[in-house]
């Protein structure tokens, strides 16, 4: 069979081959290479990004949105075919303008043409694992461009909005300073003796490193555990033991003498209770942080934001820990949500973010035609309200932060609760990393599982980093408190975020594939046609039928529920433009409103919405001139036809 | 700054230069000249500030407080006498005016108190003591872009109102993209008329306004009105229906802020952001004034009203005191009010008890607004993100909204039926404003509309903002009224300290503790959000005298006074004295003065050996520190 076509087909089959594997390892080499083996921390995030927006000019631009209180810049990576995506503006030529020349309005960068999805991590500085899986986002969008046909299609027609770090301050102290900070920076005197974050934590026993300083104290909420005393095992305030307690500090001293150890750092507040929403409490006092609402400087900027980009229509806010996902509310019951977006998170969102954490679906959502059955079932167990008017309990590993049971909020002024309430956005709050399940070959149950998990991670870290990230407890004599001994996790390791390495990489690649997933759900406006029919021909003008066919190819509608009523955002619209001492509406104004276009995925419980509409004008046209036909969406894109007249 | 005075010290800090006493003499307004008959651009009142300034360097410093959306700078004065205390230790005013930036008559207002206590301060006591005691700081612009646009373009009455943010008003996926632009370029916008058989206009027979048309059959030209002037910018079909501006700056304050009317966020406008953050920096400003066009209004911020109230549990509301409105239904209690109070039914709102005294202070002092301010109506201003919402529930300051000026009905209603008639106001136009603002309809030939009549009144400063001929006349009396209340700032005095021989070397001594201004040392707001230390009133004698303390809980067993026992009931003024009398527990005791207070507090001492001295120190942070000693 060695036949010249034979010959021929098999060198076909070989350079298919060579195309398929060699070529594009060599074509998809990483133009920045990206590790996971260390934490990036605010300097390697920011040198990453940089080199990225370098590196990456066609699809990808680097924005600084606003400065943090210590003067770091708060980066959003935006990753979209810059070319590709039109916006309204452009199309609209306006005429007579007031004299005043006010710059106010710039033009629209193409990136808003395009339904947009925003993920951002470390609004809290110590929960850094969220900045890592940005990165492995942004790795795999930039990486994947031109090769992946879906990766491809989606920064072409969609953008991406990554900000790894909301807070850069709080990851700077946390990973490069090493002092663990969730809250924001800020300039301020908390106790209030005139100086101003004079009293932080430092390194006393001159190390090279902040760690803890560990003493004993009748008052204590630590014992040292039994079969590995360097682990310290929280217990209650109340909580009766035999053994001896301690207390455990970072290493510091009481620089400013006032008897109080590091009570005076740079810690400033919770960013993530400085959100408009439910910032209040009921009867009108400050539940929030902060001055007021957004009063953060981090706070604002996101705010500022997502105002000027209303194309955002999914948000995640990375948090650790825990591994499960918070969908809005947290201020609030499911009774202040709409019902079409409840079943869009759970149905949708959480049935797909249970299956990618391996984690059993809830039978509601894998057979939702028997909802009715399952509501009846759960009346004769759960008093839960909410649970009952759904019909399901909401899963661990998919939940609200909102107390059910006892009808409490969690918090005031949360980030997502915003984002969903005040922006019309499909916003969940992911806490990354469970220490129950993701150190790779363990599993920790029971009351005792964090203090198994300790004893496991510290063996952990001496097969795999030597040791290097637990220093062991030596004597120190503190000024102020005494004997005790100083040593411990050095502060970025062994708590609240995975270690670098496999574990952190199992987290990065899990949450890519939800984030893809949501990608895969925006909506995304299409013009299917756009058709004059010439009525009447008067002198030098055409009496013209315009009819344009729109739709939504995308699986969520254009809106959430009450998306449109939101202020601030708008329905579908589709203009018809010509020049215009050329055109004349007749019948129909200039623009319409489509209302909002439905998706196309099932949804269960709920009804479908209408995907397409169909928008008619009559105009009279000098001569031949073109017209066309531009549909703007906010969260669906904006696409331009030229209108075929026959 | 108080303690000077109070210790009777004035005379260390200066005697007044020139003092004027007489009601016909000079007041030194021509030390620094400026006409009260005009508006100002920004670039002009901003220069005003800064020379003036300059004139007073040891009584006013301006700077900015930021900058604006568009890159001006908010321009603030702060006024008080330097050689006194620095503005931070001083009880303050805060001033602001149009922070809608249309409003500019509150520009204009704020400037003249500004030149009033300044110019005044050499001659007029008043002034003198003022500017001694408190500090002013004044914003008179909030709004600066829309400020100078307003007097500086062709605008309507109503825009521009809002910052500069670019918003989509009409859902076009435009931003801004339809504003109002002068037509006809006569430096005036006034209103559009189209020729229409079916119009419902006519021209007045001298050609000088539309009027409706008088018969059904009129046989005439027929108009119909189109609007303000304007372009069809964006060749929508629509005129003017995406003007410039975005949320309403008055609705962008955090408390009660919603997103329909303060989007896109609380505080999210620089201008409204810096206003507040000084505001924060400066808790010592403990009463606000908001400066707004148009209606003649005192708004002035209470406390929420209590949920519910059944009549016969009826607790102090407005004026009248907790004990003497118990008992009785709302409208009997209104009522009473009202025999005392010609303005009681602006104020008649139950609150919660732990609130009455701000509602009893802000009956008080805007009734007296009302009578400075003359045909102005007080009422209780609202939440939803507006800057006095914020004030006082955030901040604890007493807080008035002041809606500057109104329609001329007051001054063209010549028969006397409550309302200006078209005649009426022509009248107006030609003997009060002597023929100016007013457009006669002329033909124009609109790009968008083809032929249209364009005329009426030019709306700028005949509408939201007065005319100029009274515009002295409604700031002189508005800065009556902001120096009315920084008088009325809270002043601590003990006043006296009786002792009484109890035999064998006791002696009760009873020590008079008051404040005889209107406002307490701290509002029952700024209170409940902890704002404020509490103020001290401490204990020292010579060594031969010691205090035994009494226990607060006790009544007072004395043979002297038949009313002993406690008083104390918050609410309105007028009480005290001796039958509140409180037990002196020991020799630092924390307290609250509220307006109009007496507080009186036995203490029981003891006495060894020959003479001793007694002292009382009292201290408040917004009421001053004194002292009064004695000799035993």
């Amino acid at each position: 069979m060695n036949s010249p076509a034979c010959l021929f087909k098999r060198f076909l089959f070989v350079l298919l081959v060579i195309l398929l594997i060699g070529l594009p390892n060599s074509m998809k080499a990483q133009k920045v290479p990206v590790s996971f083996d260390e934490f990036h921390g605010f300097s390697g995030t920011e040198q990453y990004l940089k080199k990225v927006a370098k590196a990456y000019p066609d699809i990808t631009e680097l924005r600084t949105i606003g400065e943090s209180t210590m003067g770091r810049p708060l980066y959003v990576l935006i990753v979209t075919n810059r070319q590709t995506g039109v916006t309204i503006d452009r199309f609209v030529p306006l005429q007579n303008e007031r004299k005043e020349n006010v710059e106010n309005v710039l033009p629209m960068p193409n990136h808003l043409g395009k339904s947009g999805q925003w993920i951002c991590a470390s609004t809290h500085g110590n929960e850094y694992t969220g900045t890592e899986v940005c990165l492995y986002i942004i790795d795999k969008l930039i990486t994947a461009y031109g090769s992946d046909e879906s990766i491809t299609d989606l920064i072409d027609n969609q953008s991406f909005y990554i900000c790894p770090m909301v807070n850069p301050d709080g990851v700077y102290s946390s990973v490069e300073k090493g002092i663990p900070q969730r809250q924001n920076s800020m300039l301020k005197d908390n106790d209030e003796d005139g100086k101003v974050n004079e009293d932080g934590p430092e390194d006393i026993n001159k190390d090279g490193v902040i760690t803890w300083f560990r003493y004993k104290d009748e008052k204590g909420r630590y014992v040292l555990d039994d079969e590995d005393p360097r682990v310290m095992v929280r217990i209650g305030r109340s909580e009766k033991t035999k053994k001896e307690r301690w207390s455990m500090i970072l290493e510091g001293i009481d620089n400013d003498k006032d008897g109080k150890t590091n009570e005076d750092g740079e810690a400033g507040f919770d960013l993530n209770r400085n959100f408009p929403e439910g910032w209040f409490t009921a009867d009108g006092y400050q539940g929030g942080t902060g001055d007021y609402p957004t009063s953060a400087p981090e706070t604002r900027a996101l705010a500022e934001f997502f105002t000027n980009h209303k194309n955002i229509h999914q948000a995640q806010f990375f948090h650790t820990s825990g591994g499960f996902t918070y969908r809005p509310m947290g201020s609030s019951g499911d009774d202040s949500m709409h019902p079409a977006d409840i079943a869009v998170y759970d149905y949708i969102l959480g049935k797909k973010f249970l299956e990618i954490l391996d984690i059993e679906v809830p039978k509601a959502w894998q057979y939702p035609d028997s909802l009715a059955t399952y509501k009846k079932e759960l009346a004769k167990e759960s008093k839960n309200k909410y649970a009952l008017k759904r019909g399901y309990e909401m899963p661990r590993t998919w939940k609200v932060s909102y107390n059910e049971q006892q009808n409490k909020g969690y918090g005031y002024g949360l980030q997502a609760d915003w984002a969903y309430m005040q922006q019309g956005v499909f916003s969940v709050t992911t806490e990354l990393f469970n220490y129950r399940t993701d150190l790779p070959g363990h599993k920790f149950e029971g009351k005792d599982a964090y203090r198994d998990y300790q004893r496991a991670a510290l063996k952990y870290q001496e097969d795999n980093f030597d040791g290097k990230l637990f220093k062991e407890w030596e004597n120190f004599k503190h000024p102020t408190l005494g004997d005790g001994e100083i040593g411990g996790w050095l502060p970025q390791y062994g708590s609240n975020n995975p270690f670098p390495g496999e574990p952190l990489l199992d987290i990065c690649e899990k949450h890519w594939q939800f984030e893809i997933f949501r990608a895969g759900l925006m909506p995304r406006v299409e013009v299917v046609s756009a058709t004059g029919k010439v009525l009447e021909k008067v002198g030098k003008y055409q009496i013209v039928e315009v009819t344009a066919k729109v739709k939504n190819s995308g699986e969520l509608a254009t809106h959430l529920g009450n998306g449109a009523k939101i202020s601030m955002n708008r329905q579908d619209v589709i203009w018809l433009i010509g020049p215009r001492d050329r055109l004349t509406f007749l019948q129909g104004a200039a623009w319409q409103k489509v209302g909002v276009l439905g998706g196309n995925a099932k949804i269960p419980t709920q009804s479908k919405g209408k995907n397409s509409a169909e928008v008619k004008w009559i105009v009279k046209i000098r001569g031949n001139t073109p017209i066309k036909v531009v549909l703007t969406s906010q969260k669906g894109g904006t696409v331009v036809e030229e209108v075929d007249i026959k | 700054m108080i303690i000077c005075l109070v210790m009777g010290s004035i005379s260390d800090v200066q005697a007044q230069k020139k003092l004027q006493n007489s009601p016909g003499g000079y007041h030194g307004e021509l030390d620094f000249p400026i006409s009260w008959n005009r508006y100002y651009s920004y670039v002009e009142w901003t220069q005003l500030m800064k020379d003036i300034a300059k004139k007073y360097p040891q009584l006013a410093s301006v700077e900015s407080i930021g900058k604006s959306r568009m890159g001006r700078d908010q321009y603030l004065i702060t006024i008080t006498n330097k050689k006194t205390g620095t503005h931070d230790t001083k009880t303050a005013m805060w001033v602001d005016g149009a922070v809608h930036g249309n409003e500019v008559n509150g520009i204009t207002c704020s400037l003249y108190l500004m030149w009033y206590l300044l110019t005044r301060f050499d001659y007029d006591p008043y002034v003198y003591e003022l500017v001694n005691n408190s500090t002013f700081y004044i914003l008179p612009g909030l709004n600066v872009d829309a400020n100078a646009s307003f007097v500086e373009y062709p605008n309507t009455g109503n825009n521009p109102r809002e910052p500069y943010r670019p918003e989509d008003n009409d859902g076009d996926g435009l931003y801004d993209e339809d504003q109002t632009e002068d037509v006809d370029g006569d430096g005036e916008l006034s209103s559009m008329y189209i020729e229409d058989p079916k119009g419902s206009l006519m021209l007045s027979e001298d050609g000088r306004r539309f009027v409706s048309v008088s018969e059904e059959n009129y046989p005439g030209m027929r108009f119909k009105r189109i609007g303000s002037e304007g372009f069809d910018n964006d060749g929508d079909g629509r005129i003017n229906e995406d003007d410039i501006g975005g949320p309403d700056p008055n609705r962008n304050y955090p408390y009660g802020w919603n997103m329909a009317s303060g989007n896109p966020y609380p505080m999210s406008e620089d201008c409204t952001r810096n206003a507040y953050e000084f505001h924060l920096a400066h808790p010592n400003i403990f009463a606000t004034f908001h400066y707004h066009n148009t209606g003649r209004l005192i708004m002035f911020q209470v406390p929420q009203p209590v949920k519910s109230t059944r009549p016969q549990q009826t607790q102090a509301a407005g004026q009248y005191a907790f004990r003497q409105g118990r008992g009785m239904t709302a409208a009997e209690r209104l009522e009473q009010m009202r025999k005392t109070n010609k303005y009681a039914q602006y104020f008649d709102r139950q609150v919660p008890r732990e609130f009455s005294h701000d509602m009893a202070v802000q009956t008080n002092i805007v009734t007296m607004g009302a009578r400075i301010l003359k045909n102005y109506r007080p009422t209780m201003g609202g939440l939803s993100g507006q800057t006095a919402a914020s004030t006082y529930n955030m901040l604890g300051a007493y807080s008035y909204l002041i809606e500057l000026w109104g329609s001329p009905t007051y001054d063209i209603d010549v028969d006397n039926d409550g309302r200006g008639s078209q005649d009426e106001y022509m009248d107006w136009i030609d003997i009060e404003m002597t023929g100016e603002g007013w457009i006669n309809p002329h033909k124009f030939d609109h790009p968008d509309l083809g032929e249209i009549w364009i005329g009426g009144s030019a709306k700028k400063h005949m509408s939201r903002t007065p005319p100029d001929r009274y515009i002295q006349s409604e700031a002189d009396r508005n800065a009556k009224f902001v120096m009315y209340c920084a008088s009325q700032f809270p002043k601590v005095e003990v006043s006296d300290i009786d002792v009484t021989s109890l035999g064998d070397d006791l002696y009760w001594v009873d020590v008079t503790v008051k404040n005889d201004q209107t406002y307490p040392t701290a509002s029952d707001r700024s209170k409940k959000l902890k704002l404020y230390d509490q103020d001290v009133l401490r204990f020292k004698a010579s060594k031969n005298i010691s205090l035994i303390k009494l226990d607060a809980k006790l009544p007072i067993q004395d043979p002297f006074t038949s009313s002993g026992g406690f008083g104390g009931f918050g609410g309105g003024f007028g009480r005290g004295g001796s039958s509140a009398m409180k037990a002196g527990t020991g020799d630092e005791i924390k307290l609250w003065v509220n307006g109009k207070d007496k507080q009186v507090y036995r203490y029981l001492v003891k006495k060894s050996g020959g003479k001793g001295w007694i002292e009382m120190d009292l201290s408040s942070v917004r009421g001053g520190k004194t002292s009064k000693k004695i000799e035993l």
